[in-house]
């Protein structure tokens, strides 16, 4: 039971100024803490992006070598087609420098491109005329040249030459 | 829970007030911290002033700075206040109106009621410092002599520099309860201090005549009663009393001279107050009797609670004029309030 008419007051320890202090405190100790998530969460983010840098850089790196990889194959590649160019190139004007070199009375029927030879298959009015006007650039050109004639049935002769060029020398060439 | 751990920390300084006539008794006490606080160390003082001066306020600082947890306990000294022997809120006003004051019911069915008016004056004199309870008399005076209320039927008086509360109870039953203050009937009955003084001489030396204090102090209820030769002596009185005397001078120069009378308390005797308290409680044991509000039953024993040191012409008188068996004790209110303060800090 009570006896008193009133009621007490509330007391507190917490005095205003305390709670100015509190306050005041309070709001330092609040940004301290944000400015520490702050930085932890810089930290954090930091190190994430470092950790995916370092995964792409490593990524990087292997996209280099098989880039590497591939330049040096396409390196190889321009190179072999430069060397097919060439001698595309050389077999052409080789080619052209045949047909230049086969006069006017010599009919070419067949010619056959080896890897180190060729193959004429032809007519020619004479054994002479072939010999001088034919075979003598042939001899030129290759190391070894050989030639088979058998007659046609208008009087002339059907010849098949045949020409090797040593191996070891047309690797120098090449 | 934080505010509790704080408290257990802090010791506890009950400041209790009482106001006794033109003079502030301020009793201290500091307790220990535990839950039943327990006494460390107390201090008392007394100041000329009826309400807040500064050396009290530096006297009072002076034990509440130590600590949060202190508690400004003050005494009602309300003219307005008084006791209801009921609880039922539709009976109130039977007794007393209680539209403008602030009451409370007890546990034992009997209500005490003072003037809000008072306890706002009391707040505001006491904003500097601070109230937080404020106790009425009889609360005191209840505690005070709750071996014997609870047990007897006995009249109850706490007597203060400048009132009276008055209470009967029959086991732990409130049948009657006032509150009288002691100027109050030099200024209803037009009596200065002067006239007291020779009044009271007067008696002393002719031996008193309880057939002429009750004619002195008769109440205007008693001029219903025409069957009583007292009351027709009484009634020559009133109409005396009505028609010569110029009532806007005789308020004046009461209030003039109850004001010197405050002023001059300490020169005029203990026997001219101890008259006041004897008429006062010989009037509301009157209005015990006769009022047919309050159930009347016969009072033989009467425990003061004397806070002044009446003479012991008050006991006398009482035991031979009006035959009762008079105990008195004294009280240290301030103390009192302090122990009620404590109590309702416990709770």
């Amino acid at each position: 039971m009570t006896y008193s008419y009133i009621k007490p007051r509330k007391k507190s320890v917490i005095t205003p100024e305390m709670v100015l202090a509190f306050t005041f405190f309070g709001i330092t100790l609040f940004m301290l803490v944000c400015t520490y998530l702050f930085l932890a969460y810089k930290d954090y983010s930091f190190v994430k992006d470092t950790n995916i840098i370092q995964t792409e850089r490593v990524l990087l790196e292997e996209n280099l070598k098989k880039m590497k990889t591939e330049i040096s194959f396409i390196e190889k590649q321009k190179q072999f087609s430069q060397s097919i160019y060439t001698n595309n190139s050389v077999l052409k004007d080789s080619i052209s420098n045949l047909f230049d070199l086969v006069p006017q009375r010599i009919i070419l029927s067949e010619a056959n491109l080896l890897e180190n030879g060729l193959i004429l298959y032809g007519i020619t009015p004479s054994k002479d005329v072939y010999s001088f006007m034919l075979q003598a650039p042939l001899r030129s050109i290759f190391h070894r040249t050989y030639s088979s004639f058998y007659p046609a049935k208008n009087g002339w002769l059907r010849f098949v030459s045949t020409n090797y060029s040593d191996k070891e020398e047309s690797i120098d060439e090449n | 829970m934080l505010n509790k751990f704080l408290k257990t920390l802090y010791n506890k300084v009950f400041v209790n007030i009482v106001v006794q006539g033109t003079k502030s008794m301020v009793y201290v006490e500091i307790c220990s911290s535990n839950v039943k606080p327990e006494l460390i160390t107390n201090a008392y003082a007394e100041f000329e002033t009826a309400s807040l001066n500064s050396k009290m306020l530096e006297f009072i600082n002076s034990y509440t700075k130590e600590t949060p947890y202190f508690y400004i306990s003050v005494l009602d000294s309300s003219l307005e206040q008084g006791v209801i022997p009921t609880c039922e809120k539709n009976r109130l006003s039977y007794f007393a109106d209680v539209s403008a004051s602030e009451y409370k019911c007890t546990q034992h069915d009997w209500t005490y009621f003072t003037s809000k008016t008072d306890l706002y004056a009391t707040e505001k004199k006491y904003h500097k410092i601070g109230v937080d309870f404020i106790f009425s008399p009889f609360s005191i005076l209840v505690h005070f002599f709750k071996d014997k209320i609870s047990s007897t039927l006995s009249m109850y008086i706490l007597i203060e520099a400048s009132s009276l509360s008055i209470a009967v109870f029959n086991n732990d039953k409130l049948l009657f309860g006032n509150h009288s203050n002691l100027y109050d009937i030099s200024e209803t009955d037009g009596l200065s201090s002067g006239d007291l003084e020779y009044d009271f001489d007067l008696e002393l030396d002719d031996g008193i005549d309880l057939e002429d204090v009750a004619l002195e102090s008769s109440d205007i209820d008693f001029i219903d009663d025409f069957g009583d030769i007292e009351d027709l002596d009484a009634i020559e009185d009133i109409d005396e009393f009505s028609v010569h005397r110029d009532l806007e001078e005789e308020l004046y120069q009461a209030t003039k001279k109850a004001s010197d009378y405050a002023t001059e308390e300490n020169i005029q005797s203990d026997s001219t107050k101890d008259y006041l308290r004897f008429t006062l409680i010989k009037d509301s044991i009157s209005t015990y009797y006769k009022d047919e509000k309050y159930e009347s039953e016969f009072i033989e024993n009467v425990y003061i609670a004397d806070s002044v040191g009446v003479s012991s012409e008050l006991k006398k008188y009482l035991e031979e004029e009006m035959f009762l068996n008079v105990y008195v004790r004294q009280v240290d209110i301030a103390v009192e309030v302090c122990k009620l303060s404590k109590m309702e800090f416990s709770q």
